[in-house]
């Protein structure tokens, strides 16, 4: 219900908008005009004179007052804490960008751009990775930055009880799973700290990917002398909340804002021009969007599609790319899915083009499982096009392929029921594929709308026939999408078992050279999605933000697309 | 008296201890886990769980919980963890009874204003109007009115902000957008009921003794017309916590509505049982509190409870 309220506010300020230099706005009826006007500024008054107020809000806006440089930016609402190891959720994205450094990262370019390690090493199979730390890196309370303090959140992350949801992604070390699972001692983990500057990673297998692994939560920081339980509420007090980048915490409101000031500790600060960035929390994009256009916040990301036409044309707008895929997981033990043919037929039966045209135009077809965005960081092109496209839409090769799995124009197909979650983007696209699918294929679909939480919980159980489905990259490698379809992927939830998909994907997880595991990598595509047709690919994800043109300087992080601040300026 | 009010309590007691036991297994038939979204793998679910104890029997689990709650133990945030339940509780109620409470006054402010104004005009056009508008406005939906003022008034106008509460202006828009809805009520009540005690033969009478209207209306007509929004005032302040829930969500405003919104979609048990305890205990307080100032009130209840203490 709440998603229909706010589809309704968005309407309304579009109309309003388009008004907003005539003079005056029409409300509707003129008939009624006269008495709502009087009603309201009677009520308007009554609460006025109890308020003892009038007038405007007082709005934080980007502004050099007092030569200070301040930001405000809206996020959605608090969840999870701020403890890298702990159960984080959107309130650390939002806070870790800004705050923490990890060891190294990558640009836009692919480049290695180091944070808190100057250089690493590895070995010739990739299963030893050792981190030389910086030496002049100080937490923001000015005491220096150790291994330890990477230890610190491995090892805490290591203990089911943190809550951490990013655990598995220590498993490539040694023992770290089985330490997860409480069949071995912490004393094993194949983490050593030889000294206070160098960190060394032992895998359990080769894992070339791994430096893009250490963006992820529990391989950042945290400070060994307060970081202790993501219980203890040392991670929002700025006492004990240091940060080893360049914003530090100064004031955190639950349910409201969390406030991040300069860290004059930190290695960098010179590259570094905004003093301040407050993270305001907003429920639903549309509250979001409303306080923008209010002039209470400069920066709000990832608003629904229709803020698009709105502020088209404006320097305000600013849309970007999304490393993301929405697709649908068939379920291979349910008949007559279990036939190829059948999963080919639908997969080249739906229109992606019309579908976008209708969803928003903040989406693109895609037909591949890999986002449609995400870079190959040795060619600097996007990965999924340094190869054919997995399949072509034709509907009547589609025809006949279900007609040779034995059901000529539909003809004994039984109802297929497709699960997604009650998001305005699915249930579009839930009846844009029902019509599809009975036009093209006369197939019926049944639709089943799921609250967000109900649908994860299907899909975990396996208790689905269709599935709508949406991952995000975690890290910018092609893995992150190809891990979710290996036979014992706990994300596989659609029955898949493919000894030859499996292979081909650990091969690439090894092949140290990067054309030759591209290719494996692209290999494997094409046998789950343009051979084997596991899934049903629909688009790739842009995300619509309004940014207050006076901010420059505000980048994209190519790993998962979403805004950074660390470099902005205004003016 | 006293025993009425000892039965009252204990039925209230009993009343909490039906709706902690219903909302417990309704909480736990919604499908999902506090601990599962879109990217954490099953794996890491299940071991989260385990340690949760949410792997366990459900009526152990409901036991632990109903021990705890004896002790006055509400468990701590699923979704924050380390941070207790009345801790949210204690952070959030204030904020919501910063909007309730002066909502509740403009409510009857305005409300009574217009049932008099409605009750005693002389002219016919003035009660209509009033009557109509009463009506619509008891018509539209508080989530309509909320994006309405807000739409208006901030958003276009920007006379007010959009959304949070740091300054005194920011109450404004919640304030009027929860008391559309009770003024209309109220309004109609007094409207209804001072009409019918204009028409009483004591009026007539305080007429004949040559009182001047206002007066009568002030310290006679009013004194009895009002019960009827007394009676109101519980299902009233009920209405304003269940309209928090959509207000609160709308202006971004960090009260007791919007966590309650937010912890059913996260599906944190513990903090949906705590808050629904807690507002289910604010409810039948204020019922409680108004029926007995009522019944107080009413010289003829008043006097049978006499007789009966006697």
């Amino acid at each position: 219900m709440k998603r229909k309220v706010t589809d309704w506010i968005i309407d309304g300020s579009g109309e309003n908008e388009m008004n907003r230099h005539s003079g005056k706005r029409g409300t509707g009826h003129p008939a009624g005009r006269r008495a709502a006007a009087l009603l309201l500024a009677g009520i308007f008054l009554c609460a006025a004179a109890l308020t003892g107020c009038s007038g405007s809000g007082s709005g934080e806006n980007a502004g050099t007052d007092a030569g200070e440089k301040a930001i405000t930016v809206a996020i959605n609402s608090e969840t999870g804490t701020m403890d890298p190891a702990g159960s984080i959720a959107l309130t650390y994205l939002a806070y870790s960008v800004s705050a923490l450094d990890e060891l190294l990262t990558f640009d836009e370019n692919g480049e290695i751009e180091y944070r808190a390690a100057e250089s690493y090493e590895v070995n010739e199979d990739s299963t030893e990775w050792t981190f030389h730390l910086r030496e002049d890196a100080l937490w923001s309370d000015g005491t220096p930055v150790t291994s330890g303090d990477f230890l610190n959140t491995i090892t805490r992350a290591l203990d089911p009880a943190s809550g951490s949801g990013y655990a598995n992604y220590l498993f490539p070390i040694e023992n770290a799973e089985a330490i997860y699972n409480g069949e071995a001692e912490m004393d094993t983990l194949g983490v050593e700290a030889p000294n206070d500057y160098t960190l060394v990673f032992h895998l359990e297998e080769p894992c070339v990917y791994f430096l893009d692994l250490l963006r992820l939560p529990v391989y950042t920081p945290s400070c060994e002398k307060y970081a202790d339980s993501p219980d203890s509420g040392w991670d929002t007090d700025p006492e004990t909340s240091l940060a080893n980048g360049p914003f530090c915490l100064t004031e955190y409101v639950p349910d409201q804002y969390f406030v991040l000031e300069k860290n004059e500790n930190y290695w960098d600060k010179d590259r570094i021009s905004l003093d301040r960035i407050t993270y305001r929390f907003f429920d639903d994009t549309q509250s979001m969007a409303n306080a923008y256009q209010a002039g209470e916040v400069d920066v709000a990301t990832s608003l629904p599609s229709t803020v698009m036409e709105l502020y088209e044309g404006q320097d305000d707008l600013l849309v970007t790319d999304l490393i993301a895929t929405r697709y649908i997981y068939f379920n291979l033990n349910v008949e007559p899915l279990d036939d190829v043919r059948v999963r080919e037929a639908i997969n080249l039966a739906i229109d992606r083009e019309e579908l976008c045209q209708i969803v928003g135009s903040d989406t693109e077809p895609t037909y591949n499982l890999i986002a449609k965005y995400m870079k190959d960081k040795e060619t600097g092109e996007y990965f999924v096009d340094g190869a054919e496209q997995p399949f072509e839409e034709n509907v009547v090769r589609a025809q006949e392929i279900l007609t040779e799995a034995g059901y000529p124009d539909g003809e004994g197909f039984p109802t297929l029921t497709y699960s997604y979650p009650t998001l305005e983007m699915d249930s579009d696209t839930a009846q844009v594929i029902q019509s599809q699918l009975k036009e093209n294929l006369n197939i019926d679909i049944e639709l089943n709308a799921q609250e967000l939480q109900s649908s994860y919980s299907s899909r975990y159980a396996g208790d689905f026939e269709l599935i709508r489905m949406n991952w995000t990259a975690d890290f910018a490698d092609p893995y992150t999408y190809l891990s979710m379809l290996l036979s014992n992927s706990t994300y596989n939830c659609s029955g898949i078992n493919d000894p030859e998909y499996d292979v081909l994907v650990e091969q690439s997880s090894s092949e140290s050279d990067p054309a030759k595991r591209a290719e494996l990598m692209h290999q494997a595509e094409q046998l789950a999605v343009g051979e084997q047709f596991y899934i049903i690919p629909l688009y790739a994800m842009k995300s619509v933000n309004l940014v207050n043109p006076e901010i420059t300087g505000i980048r994209q992080i190519p790993a998962s697309g979403a805004l950074e601040y660390r470099y902005a300026d205004i003016g | 008296m006293l025993r009425y009010t000892l039965k009252r309590i204990l039925t209230g007691i009993l009343a909490l201890f039906v709706l902690a036991c219903v909302t417990f297994l309704l909480v736990r038939l919604m499908p999902g886990s506090p601990f599962q979204t879109g990217s954490v793998s099953e794996q890491v679910v299940e071991a989260v769980e385990r340690e949760y104890g949410l792997d366990r029997p459900l009526g152990e689990q409901f036991l632990t919980y109903m021990g705890n709650l004896l002790r006055g133990d509400l468990g701590i945030s699923y979704e924050d963890p380390g941070v207790k339940v009345t801790e949210i509780i204690g952070r959030t109620w204030g904020i919501t009874a910063s909007l309730g409470v002066p909502a509740l006054i403009v409510a009857i402010l305005a409300g009574t204003a217009f049932g008099i104004a409605r009750a005693v005009s002389k002219n016919r056009c003035v009660r209509e109007v009033i009557s109509a508008v009463g009506m619509i406005l008891a018509g539209i939906p508080g989530f309509a009115a909320a994006i309405l003022l807000l739409l208006v008034f901030s958003v276009q106008l920007k006379w007010f902000p959009a959304s949070g509460l740091l300054s005194p202006a920011h109450y404004v828009l919640p304030v009027i957008s929860l008391a559309i809805y009770p003024a209309a009520v109220i309004m109609r009540l007094t409207g209804n009921a001072l009409e019918t005690e204009m028409e009483k033969d004591y009026v007539l009478f305080d007429r004949a003794k040559g009182l001047g209207r206002k007066q009568i209306i002030f310290t006679h007509a009013l004194k009895n017309a009002w019960r009827p929004v007394l009676n109101y005032i519980g299902p009233a302040s009920a209405y304003l916590l269940t309209g928090s829930f959509v207000v609160e969500s709308i202006f971004t405003i960090p009260g007791i509505g919007r966590e309650f919104v937010n912890s059913i979609t996260n599906r944190d048990y513990t903090l949906i049982m705590g808050l629904t305890i807690f507002m289910g205990a604010v409810v039948i307080a204020v019922n409680l509190i108004t029926d007995l100032l009522g019944a107080w009130l009413d010289p003829a209840v008043r006097r049978s409870y006499q007789e009966e203490a006697g």
